[in-house]
């Protein structure tokens, strides 16, 4: 599948939510934890070797998330990541900026501060700025169709 | 550099509803001829298939930091250029089959950035706490008519949001012309030691996510700050949300 490549390195180098050196275990059978940068930026997950410029990203899109102690796991579909950090308190700040780092979280909670600020006044807040019927910010979004 | 690709292309094929779907001609980018394309938006990534009933996309463009633009074309009407500031950046062309088809995708894919969602959700979230602010110095106050809180609008554009960096606290003024007064976190519903499914496929019996919990500011009208995710106060997170949130998830499990 071809995808925008300079685009997403450029996107990478820029401030992140989120870095850190952390341990990384990848998905496949036999991968082992490794030393990675990892930065967090807008709903991507970058890490970079250390030793070299080479970066590889997740869309960050985890199915699951969970974390234990100090190591957090991120899954997707099929494939389960696993992150070692430094310490219980930098796990949890982690899982924390990844959970938010979701273009699906961000619609859900946009959803919700739409429909409690109309209930609260009886005026839809975005409708000022035009955007009140953009398919992303209907009320039903994030919802599967309904079956044919 | 390596994409999470089969993750990716899942995410294009699963059964969460797209933002915007149709047919577009795209300029190839050896062969300079248009093709006809079945698109598919959603989220920041727009998706394109050679054929509408194709399994897997044939390539993704991510739409973060792009800007979109109507260009002139020898060739085709409805023509519109997906563009970014990085060097060397190529520059998408499509075209549309109508006016009407055009302004509408070039408005949705300028607004599809992760950015300017994230913008949106800032901009509603103040204007909430103003909101609910005004309702309780109302109560307060025992006035005798019924008072009408205003949404206070901000003067601020929304067309093509360019990614200038994520939000920051402090942060006051962007190159696009939003402003802000006060960067205020986002809440979250993760609690420790849980395990949180991400639903972002749906799930086919038309079950509505659990809502997710408000800020809130402590009772007594403290000073203490509001929470966000680079200050490391997840454990005060955890106990303002944890209950909560456990309640609503058994709430939400036992109405499914």
């Amino acid at each position: 599948m071809r995808f925008n490549e300079k685009e997403l390195v450029f996107l990478s180098r820029q401030p992140p939510e989120r870095a850190a050196e952390l341990g990384m275990r990848g998905p496949k059978k036999g991968d082992v934890v490794k030393r990675r940068l990892v930065k967090l930026i807008v709903n991507f997950l970058f890490y970079f070797r250390t030793d070299e410029d080479e970066v590889s990203v997740n869309q960050s899109q985890w199915h699951r998330y969970h974390y234990c102690y100090r190591y957090l796991f991120l899954d997707e579909a099929e494939r389960k990541y696993l992150f070692e950090c430094d310490s219980q308190e930098q796990c949890e700040e982690w899982i924390d900026a990844v959970v938010k780092a979701s273009y699906e979280f961000m619609r859900k909670n946009l959803i919700y501060y739409r429909t409690e600020i109309h209930r609260l006044t009886g005026k839809d807040p975005l409708e000022q700025y035009g955007i009140s019927d953009e398919t992303r910010f209907q009320v039903n979004s994030g919802l599967p169709p309904p079956p044919t | 550099m390596k994409l999470n690709e089969k993750s990716v292309a899942h995410y294009a094929t699963c059964n969460s509803p797209p933002d915007k779907t149709g047919f577009l001609f795209k300029k190839g980018e050896r062969n300079t001829a248009y093709h006809r394309r079945w698109f598919i938006l959603k989220g920041n990534m727009l998706f394109y298939f050679e054929e509408r009933e194709s399994r897997e996309p044939i390539g993704v463009i991510v739409l973060e930091g792009c800007t979109v633009e109507l260009c002139e074309s020898e060739s085709e009407e409805f023509a519109f250029a997906v563009k970014f500031d990085c060097v060397k950046a190529r520059v998408y062309k499509m075209a549309a089959e109508n006016q009407a088809a055009m302004e509408s995708w070039v408005k949705a894919l300028s607004r599809a950035s992760f950015d300017y969602m994230r913008l949106v959700v800032k901009e509603l979230e103040r204007q909430l706490e103003e909101v609910q602010e005004e309702a309780r110095s109302s109560q307060a106050k025992n006035k005798p008519k019924k008072h009408q809180p205003q949404v206070q609008g901000a003067t601020f554009s929304l067309q093509n949001a360019a990614i200038t960096g994520p939000s920051q606290e402090g942060v006051s003024s962007r190159e696009n012309g939003v402003s802000w007064s006060k960067p205020t976190s986002v809440p979250n519903g993760v609690s420790e030691g849980s395990v949180w499914e991400g639903d972002f496929c749906g799930r086919g019996d038309g079950v509505k996510p659990p809502p997710v919990p408000p800020r809130r500011k402590t009772n007594g009208g403290s000073p203490e700050s509001p929470v966000s995710p680079g200050t490391g106060c997840f454990s005060k997170l955890h106990e303002w949300y944890g209950k909560e949130v456990a309640e609503l998830r058994i709430e939400w499990m036992q109405s499914k």
